[in-house]
Protein backbone atom coordinates (compact mmCIF):
# COMPACT_ATOMS: atom_id res chain seq x y z
CA UNK A 1 0.00 0.00 0.00
CA UNK A 2 2.75 2.46 1.13
CA UNK A 3 4.47 4.04 -1.94
CA UNK A 4 8.07 3.30 -1.86
CA UNK A 5 10.45 6.64 -1.27
CA UNK A 6 6.95 8.83 -0.04
CA UNK A 7 8.07 10.63 3.43
CA UNK A 8 5.31 13.21 4.78
CA UNK A 9 6.34 16.64 6.13
CA UNK A 10 4.07 18.97 7.82
CA UNK A 11 4.69 22.81 5.86
CA UNK A 12 1.99 24.86 7.81
CA UNK A 13 -0.37 25.41 11.14
CA UNK A 14 -2.88 27.76 12.33
CA UNK A 15 -5.96 27.70 14.09
CA UNK A 16 -7.77 29.12 17.39
CA UNK A 17 -6.93 28.60 20.73
CA UNK A 18 -8.15 29.99 24.31
CA UNK A 19 -7.84 33.50 25.13
CA UNK A 20 -4.92 34.09 22.36
CA UNK A 21 -5.24 36.49 19.56
CA UNK A 22 -3.45 33.96 17.14
CA UNK A 23 -1.03 31.36 16.87
CA UNK A 24 2.06 33.12 18.03
CA UNK A 25 0.31 34.13 21.31
CA UNK A 26 -0.41 30.23 22.08
CA UNK A 27 2.88 30.04 21.42
CA UNK A 28 3.93 32.21 23.61
CA UNK A 29 1.54 31.47 26.30
CA UNK A 30 2.24 28.01 26.16
CA UNK A 31 5.89 28.71 26.81
CA UNK A 32 5.28 31.18 29.22
CA UNK A 33 3.68 28.45 31.17
CA UNK A 34 0.33 30.59 31.59
CA UNK A 35 -2.94 28.85 31.70
CA UNK A 36 -5.84 29.45 29.16
CA UNK A 37 -8.84 28.28 31.09
CA UNK A 38 -11.27 30.62 32.61
CA UNK A 39 -14.66 30.65 34.79
CA UNK A 40 -16.92 30.54 31.54
CA UNK A 41 -19.95 33.25 32.38
CA UNK A 42 -22.32 31.15 30.11
CA UNK A 43 -21.76 28.21 32.03
CA UNK A 44 -22.46 30.57 35.38
CA UNK A 45 -25.92 31.98 33.90
CA UNK A 46 -26.63 28.18 34.88
CA UNK A 47 -26.01 27.50 38.64
CA UNK A 48 -28.32 25.68 39.71
CA UNK A 49 -28.12 23.55 35.84
CA UNK A 50 -24.54 22.73 35.51
CA UNK A 51 -22.23 21.51 37.83
CA UNK A 52 -18.47 22.81 36.51
CA UNK A 53 -18.24 26.28 35.19
CA UNK A 54 -14.67 26.33 33.87
CA UNK A 55 -13.94 25.64 30.25
CA UNK A 56 -11.22 26.69 27.22
CA UNK A 57 -13.73 29.14 25.69
CA UNK A 58 -13.28 31.60 22.76
CA UNK A 59 -15.97 33.95 22.48
CA UNK A 60 -16.78 35.54 18.73
CA UNK A 61 -15.15 38.77 19.72
CA UNK A 62 -11.78 37.23 20.32
CA UNK A 63 -11.66 35.76 16.92
CA UNK A 64 -12.43 39.38 15.62
CA UNK A 65 -16.27 37.91 14.70
CA UNK A 66 -19.80 39.02 14.76
CA UNK A 67 -22.56 36.81 15.17
CA UNK A 68 -25.90 38.36 13.82
CA UNK A 69 -29.22 37.36 15.57
CA UNK A 70 -31.94 37.98 13.74
CA UNK A 71 -34.40 37.64 16.57
CA UNK A 72 -32.12 40.09 19.49
CA UNK A 73 -33.74 37.41 21.91
CA UNK A 74 -32.49 34.05 20.87
CA UNK A 75 -28.79 32.66 20.54
CA UNK A 76 -29.03 31.93 17.40
CA UNK A 77 -26.33 32.57 14.70
CA UNK A 78 -27.96 33.19 11.55
CA UNK A 79 -24.44 33.48 10.35
CA UNK A 80 -20.83 35.49 11.26
CA UNK A 81 -19.29 38.65 10.29
CA UNK A 82 -15.75 38.36 9.93
CA UNK A 83 -14.00 42.09 11.33
CA UNK A 84 -10.68 40.82 9.74
CA UNK A 85 -12.12 40.18 6.25
CA UNK A 86 -10.44 36.85 6.13
CA UNK A 87 -13.72 34.97 5.04
CA UNK A 88 -16.11 36.07 2.12
CA UNK A 89 -19.73 36.36 3.12
CA UNK A 90 -21.01 33.57 1.21
CA UNK A 91 -18.63 31.18 2.83
CA UNK A 92 -19.71 32.27 6.59
CA UNK A 93 -22.96 31.95 5.58
CA UNK A 94 -22.72 28.32 5.35
CA UNK A 95 -20.51 27.86 8.46
CA UNK A 96 -21.11 27.60 12.08
CA UNK A 97 -18.54 28.88 14.79
CA UNK A 98 -16.18 26.02 14.33
CA UNK A 99 -16.56 25.96 10.30
CA UNK A 100 -15.20 29.68 10.64
CA UNK A 101 -12.31 28.64 12.95
CA UNK A 102 -11.44 25.89 10.45
CA UNK A 103 -11.37 28.40 7.14
CA UNK A 104 -8.83 30.61 9.11
CA UNK A 105 -6.65 27.90 10.79
CA UNK A 106 -6.64 26.79 6.68
CA UNK A 107 -5.69 30.15 5.54
CA UNK A 108 -3.16 30.54 7.83
CA UNK A 109 -1.80 26.82 7.62
CA UNK A 110 -1.46 27.52 3.55
CA UNK A 111 -0.05 31.03 4.23
CA UNK A 112 2.85 29.51 6.02
CA UNK A 113 2.63 26.13 3.58
CA UNK A 114 3.55 29.05 0.73
CA UNK A 115 1.59 26.99 -1.49
CA UNK A 116 0.28 29.01 -4.71
CA UNK A 117 -3.20 28.94 -5.68
CA UNK A 118 -2.45 26.29 -8.72
CA UNK A 119 -1.51 23.94 -5.56
CA UNK A 120 -3.96 24.61 -3.07
CA UNK A 121 -7.00 24.11 -5.75
CA UNK A 122 -5.12 21.29 -7.55
CA UNK A 123 -6.30 17.28 -7.85
CA UNK A 124 -4.03 16.83 -5.64
CA UNK A 125 -4.78 18.78 -2.26
CA UNK A 126 -7.34 17.29 -0.33
CA UNK A 127 -9.11 18.22 3.02
CA UNK A 128 -9.55 16.54 5.51
CA UNK A 129 -11.27 18.04 8.70
CA UNK A 130 -13.61 16.56 11.49
CA UNK A 131 -14.74 17.66 14.50
CA UNK A 132 -15.97 15.18 17.81
CA UNK A 133 -19.96 16.58 18.12
CA UNK A 134 -22.62 17.92 15.86
CA UNK A 135 -23.22 21.50 15.06
CA UNK A 136 -25.11 21.63 18.07
CA UNK A 137 -25.50 25.22 18.64
CA UNK A 138 -27.31 25.36 14.83
CA UNK A 139 -28.96 21.85 15.85
CA UNK A 140 -30.40 23.35 18.71
CA UNK A 141 -32.34 26.37 18.15
CA UNK A 142 -33.84 25.09 14.30
CA UNK A 143 -35.40 21.89 16.74
CA UNK A 144 -36.32 24.56 18.99
CA UNK A 145 -38.35 26.42 17.07
CA UNK A 146 -40.15 23.23 15.15
CA UNK A 147 -40.78 21.49 18.46
CA UNK A 148 -41.67 23.36 21.24
CA UNK A 149 -41.80 26.80 19.16
CA UNK A 150 -44.13 25.02 15.98
CA UNK A 151 -43.10 26.76 13.73
CA UNK A 152 -42.71 25.95 9.89
CA UNK A 153 -39.28 23.93 8.97
CA UNK A 154 -37.94 27.08 7.01
CA UNK A 155 -38.19 29.18 10.07
CA UNK A 156 -34.52 26.99 10.40
CA UNK A 157 -33.39 28.64 7.53
CA UNK A 158 -32.04 26.99 4.67
CA UNK A 159 -28.36 26.50 6.20
CA UNK A 160 -29.32 24.48 9.24
CA UNK A 161 -28.07 21.13 7.31
CA UNK A 162 -24.91 22.72 6.16
CA UNK A 163 -24.04 24.40 9.35
CA UNK A 164 -24.65 21.06 11.40
CA UNK A 165 -23.40 18.04 9.12
CA UNK A 166 -21.14 15.77 10.04
CA UNK A 167 -18.51 17.20 7.57
CA UNK A 168 -19.57 20.37 8.02
CA UNK A 169 -15.80 21.82 8.66
CA UNK A 170 -14.42 19.96 5.60
CA UNK A 171 -17.36 21.29 3.36
CA UNK A 172 -16.97 24.99 4.07
CA UNK A 173 -12.89 24.39 4.13
CA UNK A 174 -13.13 22.54 0.79
CA UNK A 175 -15.12 25.51 -0.73
CA UNK A 176 -13.26 28.05 0.28
CA UNK A 177 -9.84 26.85 -0.46
CA UNK A 178 -11.81 25.19 -3.70
CA UNK A 179 -9.02 22.05 -3.95
CA UNK A 180 -9.95 19.31 -6.09
CA UNK A 181 -8.87 16.17 -4.22
CA UNK A 182 -10.78 14.46 -2.04
CA UNK A 183 -13.33 16.19 0.93
CA UNK A 184 -13.26 13.86 3.94
CA UNK A 185 -14.16 13.52 7.58
CA UNK A 186 -12.32 10.88 10.26
CA UNK A 187 -14.69 11.15 13.14
CA UNK A 188 -13.46 9.55 16.38
CA UNK A 189 -14.43 10.90 19.65
CA UNK A 190 -11.19 12.89 21.08
CA UNK A 191 -9.21 10.97 18.79
CA UNK A 192 -10.76 12.66 16.29
CA UNK A 193 -7.97 15.77 16.08
CA UNK A 194 -5.09 13.23 15.54
CA UNK A 195 -7.31 10.93 13.03
CA UNK A 196 -7.91 13.32 10.53
CA UNK A 197 -3.96 14.32 10.27
CA UNK A 198 -3.42 10.57 10.56
CA UNK A 199 -5.25 9.98 7.24
CA UNK A 200 -4.35 12.56 5.48
CA UNK A 201 -0.51 11.41 5.74
CA UNK A 202 -1.56 7.73 4.61
CA UNK A 203 -3.73 9.80 1.40
CA UNK A 204 -0.02 10.85 0.87
CA UNK A 205 2.34 8.47 2.19
CA UNK A 206 0.20 5.59 -0.11
CA UNK A 207 0.77 7.91 -3.10
CA UNK A 208 -3.56 9.52 -3.26
CA UNK A 209 -2.53 13.06 -2.84
CA UNK A 210 0.42 15.48 -2.21
CA UNK A 211 -0.75 17.92 0.23
CA UNK A 212 -3.66 17.92 2.84
CA UNK A 213 -5.49 20.30 5.09
CA UNK A 214 -5.89 18.30 8.03
CA UNK A 215 -6.95 18.66 11.31
CA UNK A 216 -10.24 18.60 14.08
CA UNK A 217 -12.41 21.17 15.59
CA UNK A 218 -14.64 22.42 18.21
CA UNK A 219 -16.32 25.06 18.27
CA UNK A 220 -17.42 26.59 21.56
CA UNK A 221 -20.77 25.08 22.59
CA UNK A 222 -22.67 24.97 26.01
CA UNK A 223 -24.70 22.30 24.17
CA UNK A 224 -21.53 20.27 23.90
CA UNK A 225 -20.65 21.28 27.69
CA UNK A 226 -23.66 19.95 28.84
CA UNK A 227 -23.60 16.80 27.98
CA UNK A 228 -20.50 16.08 29.12
CA UNK A 229 -21.02 17.93 32.46
CA UNK A 230 -23.76 15.43 32.89
CA UNK A 231 -21.71 12.56 32.68
CA UNK A 232 -19.93 14.13 35.52
CA UNK A 233 -16.59 13.94 34.16
CA UNK A 234 -15.77 17.44 34.53
CA UNK A 235 -13.21 19.17 36.60
CA UNK A 236 -14.86 20.71 39.75
CA UNK A 237 -13.68 22.54 43.13
CA UNK A 238 -10.43 23.95 41.86
CA UNK A 239 -9.29 28.10 40.52
CA UNK A 240 -9.39 27.99 36.60
CA UNK A 241 -5.69 27.50 36.10
CA UNK A 242 -5.29 24.93 38.61
CA UNK A 243 -8.21 22.95 37.30
CA UNK A 244 -6.60 20.42 34.48
CA UNK A 245 -4.30 18.44 36.65
CA UNK A 246 -3.04 15.75 34.69
CA UNK A 247 -1.70 13.05 36.87
CA UNK A 248 -2.27 14.92 40.43
CA UNK A 249 -3.07 12.85 42.72
CA UNK A 250 -5.88 15.09 43.37
CA UNK A 251 -7.81 15.01 39.42
CA UNK A 252 -11.56 14.69 39.54
CA UNK A 253 -12.29 15.41 35.87
CA UNK A 254 -11.19 17.36 32.81
CA UNK A 255 -11.72 20.62 31.48
CA UNK A 256 -14.16 20.86 28.54
CA UNK A 257 -12.28 23.31 26.13
CA UNK A 258 -13.03 24.43 22.45
CA UNK A 259 -10.32 25.54 19.79
CA UNK A 260 -9.32 24.39 16.19
CA UNK A 261 -5.66 23.25 14.92
CA UNK A 262 -5.45 22.42 11.27
CA UNK A 263 -2.21 21.68 9.56
CA UNK A 264 -0.76 21.89 6.45
CA UNK A 265 0.72 18.37 5.09
CA UNK A 266 3.08 17.63 1.72
CA UNK A 267 5.11 15.29 0.58
CA UNK A 268 8.37 15.50 1.35
CA UNK A 269 10.52 15.68 -1.57
CA UNK A 270 7.66 18.43 -3.15
CA UNK A 271 8.28 20.70 -0.56
CA UNK A 272 11.68 20.28 0.07
CA UNK A 273 12.50 20.87 -3.53
CA UNK A 274 10.31 24.33 -3.76
CA UNK A 275 12.25 24.98 -0.62
CA UNK A 276 9.49 24.83 1.94
CA UNK A 277 9.95 25.09 5.88
CA UNK A 278 9.98 21.88 7.15
CA UNK A 279 8.17 21.81 10.71
CA UNK A 280 8.03 18.41 11.13
CA UNK A 281 8.87 15.11 9.54
CA UNK A 282 5.63 12.26 10.15
CA UNK A 283 7.63 9.62 11.00
CA UNK A 284 5.03 6.93 11.64
CA UNK A 285 0.97 6.27 12.36
CA UNK A 286 -0.58 3.91 13.85
CA UNK A 287 -4.41 3.80 15.27
CA UNK A 288 -6.17 0.66 16.86
CA UNK A 289 -9.33 -0.01 18.87
CA UNK A 290 -9.18 -1.66 22.65
CA UNK A 291 -11.86 -4.70 21.03
CA UNK A 292 -12.70 -4.80 24.92
CA UNK A 293 -16.58 -4.05 24.21
CA UNK A 294 -16.42 -1.08 26.75
CA UNK A 295 -17.56 2.61 25.49
CA UNK A 296 -15.75 4.79 28.05
CA UNK A 297 -12.53 2.83 29.76
CA UNK A 298 -9.43 3.33 28.81
CA UNK A 299 -7.61 -0.30 27.60
CA UNK A 300 -4.02 -1.43 28.87
CA UNK A 301 -3.87 -3.66 26.33
CA UNK A 302 -5.31 -1.74 23.94
CA UNK A 303 -2.59 1.37 24.26
CA UNK A 304 -0.03 -1.42 24.08
CA UNK A 305 -0.83 -2.55 21.18
CA UNK A 306 -1.20 0.35 19.50
CA UNK A 307 2.78 1.28 20.70
CA UNK A 308 3.74 -1.90 19.36
CA UNK A 309 2.09 -0.87 15.97
CA UNK A 310 4.00 2.12 16.28
CA UNK A 311 7.19 1.08 16.75
CA UNK A 312 7.09 -2.14 14.52
CA UNK A 313 8.86 0.20 11.83
CA UNK A 314 11.68 -0.36 14.27
CA UNK A 315 12.20 4.55 14.06
CA UNK A 316 10.43 5.48 16.79
CA UNK A 317 12.65 6.14 19.95
CA UNK A 318 10.98 9.59 21.46
CA UNK A 319 12.55 12.42 23.44
CA UNK A 320 9.12 13.47 24.39
CA UNK A 321 5.83 11.67 24.60
CA UNK A 322 2.55 13.78 24.41
CA UNK A 323 0.13 12.16 26.00
CA UNK A 324 -3.96 12.57 26.06
CA UNK A 325 -3.13 13.41 29.74
CA UNK A 326 -7.40 14.16 30.44
CA UNK A 327 -6.84 14.99 34.04
CA UNK A 328 -9.27 12.03 34.62
CA UNK A 329 -8.70 9.80 37.84
CA UNK A 330 -8.43 6.28 35.93
CA UNK A 331 -7.19 7.40 32.26
CA UNK A 332 -3.85 9.12 32.91
CA UNK A 333 -2.16 6.21 35.10
CA UNK A 334 -3.33 3.36 32.67
CA UNK A 335 -1.80 5.79 29.82
CA UNK A 336 1.32 6.44 31.96
CA UNK A 337 1.92 2.57 32.66
CA UNK A 338 1.44 2.08 29.47
CA UNK A 339 3.84 4.26 28.29
CA UNK A 340 6.41 3.51 30.76
CA UNK A 341 6.17 -0.46 30.24
CA UNK A 342 6.40 0.40 26.21
CA UNK A 343 9.40 2.18 26.31
CA UNK A 344 10.91 2.01 29.46
CA UNK A 345 11.33 4.23 32.43
CA UNK A 346 14.42 6.44 31.32
CA UNK A 347 15.44 9.02 28.50
CA UNK A 348 12.41 10.63 27.86
CA UNK A 349 9.61 12.86 28.82
CA UNK A 350 6.24 13.36 29.42
CA UNK A 351 3.93 16.40 28.31
CA UNK A 352 0.19 16.86 29.06
CA UNK A 353 -1.05 20.24 27.44
CA UNK A 354 -4.08 19.95 28.46
CA UNK A 355 -3.13 21.10 32.04
CA UNK A 356 -2.80 24.54 30.80
CA UNK A 357 -6.18 24.62 28.34
CA UNK A 358 -8.05 22.09 28.54
CA UNK A 359 -9.69 19.17 26.91
CA UNK A 360 -10.34 20.51 23.25
CA UNK A 361 -12.63 16.98 22.34
CA UNK A 362 -12.45 17.25 18.42
CA UNK A 363 -9.83 19.70 18.54
CA UNK A 364 -7.40 18.03 21.33
CA UNK A 365 -5.24 15.97 19.00
CA UNK A 366 -5.00 18.72 16.17
CA UNK A 367 -4.11 21.26 18.68
CA UNK A 368 -1.80 19.37 20.81
CA UNK A 369 -0.22 18.07 17.74
CA UNK A 370 0.44 22.15 17.23
CA UNK A 371 1.90 22.11 20.84
CA UNK A 372 4.47 19.07 19.67
CA UNK A 373 5.15 21.40 16.52
CA UNK A 374 6.28 24.46 18.45
CA UNK A 375 8.17 21.92 21.23
CA UNK A 376 10.29 20.86 18.15
CA UNK A 377 10.33 24.29 17.06
CA UNK A 378 11.43 25.64 20.77
CA UNK A 379 13.64 22.66 21.94
CA UNK A 380 11.64 22.93 25.15
CA UNK A 381 9.11 20.31 26.63
CA UNK A 382 5.84 22.04 28.07
CA UNK A 383 5.60 21.95 32.02
CA UNK A 384 2.71 19.15 33.12
CA UNK A 385 0.86 22.19 35.20
CA UNK A 386 -0.47 21.35 38.39
CA UNK A 387 0.89 17.59 38.59
CA UNK A 388 1.57 18.72 42.42
CA UNK A 389 1.31 15.27 43.93
CA UNK A 390 1.52 12.12 42.09
CA UNK A 391 0.29 8.93 44.25
CA UNK A 392 2.48 7.61 46.19
CA UNK A 393 0.16 3.98 46.07
CA UNK A 394 -0.87 1.61 43.40
CA UNK A 395 -3.94 2.30 41.58
CA UNK A 396 -7.13 0.11 42.54
CA UNK A 397 -6.80 -1.39 38.75
CA UNK A 398 -3.25 -1.97 39.81
CA UNK A 399 -4.39 -4.05 42.70
CA UNK A 400 -7.42 -6.22 40.90
CA UNK A 401 -6.85 -10.11 40.00
CA UNK A 402 -5.86 -10.33 36.25
CA UNK A 403 -3.44 -7.06 36.34
CA UNK A 404 -0.60 -7.75 34.17
CA UNK A 405 1.07 -3.93 34.00
CA UNK A 406 3.72 -2.23 35.91
CA UNK A 407 3.26 -2.47 39.92
CA UNK A 408 4.51 0.64 40.56
CA UNK A 409 2.58 3.70 41.75
CA UNK A 410 2.63 7.04 39.69
CA UNK A 411 4.88 8.60 42.03
CA UNK A 412 7.64 6.36 40.72
CA UNK A 413 7.57 8.44 37.54
CA UNK A 414 8.05 11.48 38.79
CA UNK A 415 10.99 12.68 37.04
CA UNK A 416 9.24 11.31 33.44
CA UNK A 417 6.38 14.69 34.41
CA UNK A 418 8.29 17.78 34.93
CA UNK A 419 6.07 20.38 36.64
CA UNK A 420 8.62 23.22 35.00
CA UNK A 421 9.57 23.59 31.19
CA UNK A 422 12.55 21.44 30.70
CA UNK A 423 14.92 23.02 27.43
CA UNK A 424 16.56 19.98 25.74
CA UNK A 425 17.36 18.20 22.88
CA UNK A 426 14.05 16.85 21.17
CA UNK A 427 14.10 15.11 17.80
CA UNK A 428 11.47 12.74 18.03
CA UNK A 429 7.76 13.76 19.68
CA UNK A 430 5.54 10.92 20.02
CA UNK A 431 1.45 11.81 20.56
CA UNK A 432 -0.99 9.88 21.60
CA UNK A 433 -4.42 10.09 21.86
CA UNK A 434 -8.10 8.24 22.43
CA UNK A 435 -11.32 8.78 22.10
CA UNK A 436 -15.03 7.36 23.26
CA UNK A 437 -15.83 4.03 21.99
CA UNK A 438 -12.31 2.88 22.53
CA UNK A 439 -10.33 4.25 20.05
CA UNK A 440 -6.21 4.76 20.05
CA UNK A 441 -3.91 6.66 17.99
CA UNK A 442 -0.40 7.48 17.75
CA UNK A 443 1.89 9.25 15.74
CA UNK A 444 5.39 10.37 15.78
CA UNK A 445 6.78 12.99 14.14
CA UNK A 446 10.43 14.44 13.52
CA UNK A 447 12.95 17.34 13.29
CA UNK A 448 14.17 17.55 9.56
CA UNK A 449 17.96 17.29 10.05
CA UNK B 1 -55.92 47.23 -2.82
CA UNK B 2 -52.66 46.65 -4.86
CA UNK B 3 -51.17 49.68 -6.86
CA UNK B 4 -47.65 51.55 -7.83
CA UNK B 5 -46.93 52.68 -4.50
CA UNK B 6 -48.04 49.29 -2.26
CA UNK B 7 -46.23 47.51 -4.54
CA UNK B 8 -43.02 50.01 -4.68
CA UNK B 9 -43.66 50.25 -0.54
CA UNK B 10 -43.03 46.28 -0.89
CA UNK B 11 -40.30 46.10 -3.37
CA UNK B 12 -38.60 48.25 -0.74
CA UNK B 13 -39.20 46.76 2.27
CA UNK B 14 -37.86 43.37 0.11
CA UNK B 15 -34.96 45.18 -0.85
CA UNK B 16 -34.02 45.75 3.35
CA UNK B 17 -34.57 41.83 3.99
CA UNK B 18 -32.33 41.35 0.53
CA UNK B 19 -29.93 43.32 2.07
CA UNK B 20 -29.61 40.95 5.66
CA UNK B 21 -29.06 37.57 3.44
CA UNK B 22 -25.04 37.37 3.01
CA UNK B 23 -24.58 35.42 0.66
CA UNK B 24 -26.38 37.77 -1.71
CA UNK B 25 -23.59 40.50 -3.63
CA UNK B 26 -24.87 44.04 -2.14
CA UNK B 27 -23.44 45.34 -5.32
CA UNK B 28 -26.14 43.33 -7.01
CA UNK B 29 -28.81 44.73 -5.20
CA UNK B 30 -28.30 48.07 -7.31
CA UNK B 31 -30.65 48.94 -9.45
CA UNK B 32 -33.19 45.85 -8.65
CA UNK B 33 -36.48 46.14 -10.25
CA UNK B 34 -39.63 43.87 -10.27
CA UNK B 35 -38.07 42.10 -13.25
CA UNK B 36 -34.60 41.08 -11.68
CA UNK B 37 -34.25 37.39 -11.21
CA UNK B 38 -32.66 36.21 -8.11
CA UNK B 39 -31.06 33.14 -9.86
CA UNK B 40 -29.68 34.63 -12.71
CA UNK B 41 -29.38 38.63 -11.89
CA UNK B 42 -28.37 38.52 -8.46
CA UNK B 43 -26.67 34.98 -8.36
CA UNK B 44 -28.59 33.63 -5.16
CA UNK B 45 -28.00 30.74 -4.37
CA UNK B 46 -31.53 28.71 -5.22
CA UNK B 47 -31.54 27.37 -1.51
CA UNK B 48 -30.96 30.98 -0.22
CA UNK B 49 -35.11 31.72 -1.41
CA UNK B 50 -36.85 29.39 1.17
CA UNK B 51 -34.74 32.08 3.80
CA UNK B 52 -35.87 34.72 1.81
CA UNK B 53 -39.44 33.68 2.41
CA UNK B 54 -38.62 33.30 6.20
CA UNK B 55 -37.49 36.56 6.34
CA UNK B 56 -40.13 38.25 4.31
CA UNK B 57 -42.65 36.39 6.62
CA UNK B 58 -41.68 38.05 9.63
CA UNK B 59 -41.01 41.47 7.58
CA UNK B 60 -44.73 41.33 6.27
CA UNK B 61 -46.43 39.78 9.39
CA UNK B 62 -47.55 37.28 7.05
CA UNK B 63 -47.43 33.65 6.73
CA UNK B 64 -47.17 31.57 3.42
CA UNK B 65 -48.83 28.81 2.86
CA UNK B 66 -46.40 25.72 1.74
CA UNK B 67 -48.00 25.17 -1.74
CA UNK B 68 -47.42 29.64 -1.96
CA UNK B 69 -44.10 28.87 -1.81
CA UNK B 70 -43.74 25.82 -3.90
CA UNK B 71 -45.19 28.18 -6.87
CA UNK B 72 -43.41 30.82 -6.29
CA UNK B 73 -40.92 32.45 -9.03
CA UNK B 74 -37.35 33.67 -8.98
CA UNK B 75 -38.20 37.09 -10.15
CA UNK B 76 -38.75 40.15 -7.66
CA UNK B 77 -42.33 40.65 -8.77
CA UNK B 78 -43.13 36.93 -8.02
CA UNK B 79 -42.59 37.66 -4.19
CA UNK B 80 -44.25 41.10 -4.72
CA UNK B 81 -46.97 39.44 -5.99
CA UNK B 82 -46.85 36.75 -3.48
CA UNK B 83 -47.05 38.71 -0.55
CA UNK B 84 -49.63 41.06 -1.62
CA UNK B 85 -51.98 37.95 -2.32
CA UNK B 86 -50.84 36.81 0.75
CA UNK B 87 -51.91 39.84 2.24
CA UNK B 88 -55.34 39.87 0.51
CA UNK B 89 -56.02 36.74 2.01
CA UNK B 90 -55.25 37.14 5.30
CA UNK B 91 -57.80 40.73 4.92
CA UNK B 92 -60.94 38.18 3.76
CA UNK B 93 -60.34 35.65 6.39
Amino acid sequence: MIAAGRKVAVVGMGGAFPTCKDLNDFDRKLFAGESMIREWPKALQYPKQIRSTVAGYITEEEMNLEAIHPVPETEWPETYVDHLGRIPDMNLATADLGCVWAMIGALEAIKMAGWTTEETESEQTGVVIASGGGGNVVSRHAWHAFYELGKKTRMAGSHTVDRAMSYREAANVSCLIKNKGVCESIISACATGLGNIGYAYRLIKFGLQDRAICGGVEGTALETFIGFDAMQVLSKGFSPAESSRPFDVKRNGFVCSFGAGIVALEEYEMAKARGADILAVIDEYFNNSDGDGNMFYPSYDGQRRLWRGLMAGGNVKPDVVKVHGTATPVGDIIELVSVVESIGENGYSICAPKSQFGHMLGAAGSVEFITALLMLKNQKVLANKNSDNLNTELENFQQKPGWNGPMKPAAEYRHLISQDIVAKEINQIVCLNYGFGGTNSAMAISRDI
Amino acid sequence: MENSNERKEILDGLLEVLRTVRTIDPARLEGVTEETDFLTDMNTPSTELINIAAKVEQKFDIEFEDEDIDRMGSKVKDVIDLIIMVKERGANK
